[in-house]
């Protein structure tokens, strides 16, 4: 007891030592967590972005200090974290999932900490109900429009596609449904069902043999790649012929390890290019991870803080930097070219939609490849929902 | 010279009955009470708000504590019972009833629905009852994300700050005051459920259900009782909740809430109070000391604290499994041994 109180003791009085003039910057990250496997090459992005930031002139000359804290994907501890960063002093946060983004929506805002969280869902977008909320890419909704909108350009045959949908029965899950189901019908898909299967799942034989007998010719599966890898391979043992398209977390590099040769074919949205994509940011990222390849949502948390530093840089040019005025620099932000790593990023003071587009991948001999961007406009009545 | 009595002796039973039967004890208390008070002034936001996590947290377990540790009925359900009562606060004060009314509102509805799902404990007991909770669990995860109309589904709730005649509790330290002060009224009711008529015939029921019926206890009745006080000040403490993040969703709710329930007061002590505090402020402390353990460590010693990362869950695990082996009552034991060690220093004979 006596060793833990000296550790405990020890640990405050280098994390209070530690302080210095830099900008501070909390990272919210999943390390150990049930989403630690996406969340680690995450936040590993973030740190590569901010050491190379700080090693080329900083934000005007001042470097940023992140601080790093695990949550486990536990609500609690991700509420403790953020106490803990805004205690000293972060001007802005790097967030990640779901659950954490929305249990300190109220918090940010009324702090007036901008959050860049990896957590898409798309009323966090609306800065009516969350000011100070951004995401370095589109929101679920908006993915699966695209998504939909590009299967709809390819389909050849005269006859309506049929659509299905599979996802997990949790708010994750579900967010996007209702618009995509209405997106589908004004694009001219006929739905054809829905199936329910859970992320742990590990047969979607059930599931799968009613969708069958609807043939669907497209699947949305929204998950994540271990539940997305079970759903192609029962696919592939029922002999099901329909393409499916996953959503951005519901499939990556990681799904050929998972699901084999079933993946080939099918298509998978992503928010930013793949390792190895060619770009100037690219080269960067490749000179910095010395050419060992890394996963997309690696290039997404870099694109996340570099669009993050970029409005501390304008909050700079400005001023001074606060919460606040990073906030106000970010929503002048117009067609900001991330160094061609992701779609071009715009942010309004009503709309806080990064921008409408998504990278259309698709699975083919054990890679994942890039196909094209969809881009969709920028609808007011999409804003939210 | 005076003359000291050597030790405690009553001349009525009441005064034996009493809860804190000597002057040391009280004023232990009252020292402990003022510290905490004091705390917000001294400590900062962070500190503060790990605070205020744990007596949230203490208002679950010592709650769950009463259904499981006294009454022996296992709830694998109860941070389902604490969303309930979340969702019900957030509701009422999002239709414009004031703090205190919604919370207790919030407390009723978790009652309700806590003792609905505390019926098959009349025909179920131990290991099947969990499992009837654990379905209790599933159902309202169910409900809280697809009754959308009501709790805003998976785009959750928001919530403002609980507000008293005008002042806005909006700052951690504000929030603590309020929330200490439901704690230590939640935990004093507990205290004196348990030395009750009631809390006896709990007992009686843990330890065995046919005497406990041999002698006039109406198990059914106690039972329910006992699950709607339980999901009562679950809750309390889920309002609570809501109100100091502001913002509720499915995922707060889960079950892994459950299981952290169960294990404060089995690391605490089942059946014990102040076990189930120790319990509560064991667990919500545990993460943070070892994130500040290998933030610190990052400092000096990056390749290290890169190995302890991943290690942490485990930690965690394997503290629950030592605490088992090696103290199966719980901190609650560690606490009576304490201070009878200390009652005869430094003459322990």
């Amino acid at each position: 007891m006596k060793k833990l109180l000296l550790l405990t003791v020890l640990a405050l009085v280098v994390t209070v030592g530690s302080a210095s003039a830099a900008y501070k910057v909390g990272v919210l990250s999943d390390l150990t967590g049930p989403t630690s496997s996406v969340g680690t090459p995450y936040a590993e992005g973030i740190k590569a972005y901010v050491s190379w930031l700080n090693e080329n002139g900083g934000i005007g000359g001042e470097p940023i200090e992140l601080i790093q804290v695990d949550y486990a994907y536990n609500v609690q501890q991700a509420l403790a974290a953020y106490k803990r960063f805004t205690s000293s002093g972060i001007v802005a946060m790097q967030g990640w999932g779901t659950g954490d983004t929305e249990a300190l929506v109220k918090f940010v805002a009324k702090d007036k900490i901008p959050v860049f969280s990896a957590s898409y869902s798309a009323h966090l977008m609306d800065p009516q109900k969350a000011p100070y909320n951004f995401t370095a890419a589109a929101d679920y909704s908006t993915m699966g429009r695209a998504g939909l909108n590009y299967l709809r350009e390819t389909w050849k045959e005269a006859r309506a596609p049929k659509l299905a949908f599979i996802f997990p029965d949790n708010p994750y899950g579900t967010a996007p449904i209702a618009a995509m189901k209405e997106y589908a019908k004004e694009l001219g898909f006929e739905i054809v069902g829905q199936e329910n299967v859970d992320l742990k799942a590990i047969d979607a034989t059930p599931q799968l043999l009613s969708l069958k007998k609807a043939e669907p010719d497209f699947v949305w599966t929204g998950g994540t790649t271990p539940s997305t890898a079970v759903i192609m391979k029962d696919a592939q043992k029922l002999g099901m012929t329909c393409t499916f398209f996953s959503n951005i977390w519901s499939s990556d590099e990681n799904i050929f390890k998972l699901a084999g040769d079933a993946a080939n074919g099918h298509f998978g949205l992503q928010g930013a290019a793949i390792y190895g994509q060619p770009s100037p940011g690219m080269d960067l990222i490749r000179k910095l991870t010395k050419d060992e390849h890394q996963m997309t949502h690696y290039v997404r948390g870099f694109v996340s803080a570099m669009v993050m530093c970029e409005g501390m840089k304008m909050a700079k040019a400005a001023g001074e930097v606060t919460g606040e005025s990073i906030k106000a620099a970010l929503e002048t932000m117009r067609d900001f070219d991330p160094m061609g790593l992701a779609p071009a990023i715009s942010y309004f003071p009503d709309d806080h939609r990064p921008n409408l587009s998504v990278n259309v991948c698709t699975f083919k001999d054990g890679k994942l490849v890039f196909v094209k961007t969809a881009i969709l406009e920028r609808k007011k009545e999409w804003l939210g929902l | 010279m005076s003359m000291h009595k050597c030790g405690l002796f009553y001349t009525t039973y009441a005064r034996e009955d009493g809860l804190f039967p000597s002057k040391f004890q009280k004023t232990c208390l009252a020292l402990f009470l003022a510290a905490m008070l004091a705390c917000p002034q001294f400590l900062d936001s962070y500190a503060v708000s790990v605070l205020n996590l744990i007596l949230i947290a203490v208002i679950g377990a010592v709650s769950l504590n009463l259904l499981t540790g006294v009454c022996g009925q296992m709830s694998l359900g109860h941070g389902a019972f604490v969303g309930v009562g979340a969702y019900g606060a957030a509701i009422f004060s999002n239709m414009g009833a004031p703090f205190f009314l919604a919370l207790l509102g919030g407390g009723a509805v978790a009652a309700m629905v806590g003792m609905v799902f505390g019926i098959p404990s009349l025909r179920l007991k131990g290991i099947y009852l969990a499992i009837s909770t654990l379905a209790a669990q599933l159902i309202l995860e169910y409900v809280f994300l697809h009754a959308s109309s009501l709790t805003g589904g998976a785009n959750g709730l928001p919530v403002d700050p609980p507000e008293i005649l005008g002042f806005a509790f909006d700052t951690d330290a504000r929030i603590f005051y309020l929330i200490l002060a439901v704690a230590a009224l939640c935990v004093l009711a507990v205290t004196n459920v348990t030395r009750t008529r009631h809390g006896r015939a709990f007992v009686a029921i843990r330890d065995y259900h046919q005497s406990a019926e041999n002698v006039g206890v109406n198990l059914f009745a106690y039972k329910l009782q006992a699950f709607g006080l339980s999901s009562f000040l679950a809750g309390i403490a889920g309002g609570l909740w809501a109100h100091y993040t502001m913002y509720i969703t499915p995922e707060q709710f889960s079950m892994g809430l459950s299981i952290s329930y169960l294990a404060m007061i089995i690391i605490g002590g089942m059946g014990s109070v102040i076990g189930s505090i120790f319990g509560a402020i064991f667990i919500t402390l545990l993460p943070e000391l070892l994130n500040l353990l290998i933030s610190a460590l990052g400092g000096f010693a990056p390749d290290l604290s890169a190995i302890i990362v991943p290690m942490k869950e485990g930690v965690f695990g394997l503290m629950l499994v030592l605490f088992l082996i090696f103290e199966p009552e719980g901190l609650a034991r560690k606490w009576r041994l304490t201070k009878a060690y200390w009652k005869l220093y430094p003459f322990a004979y």
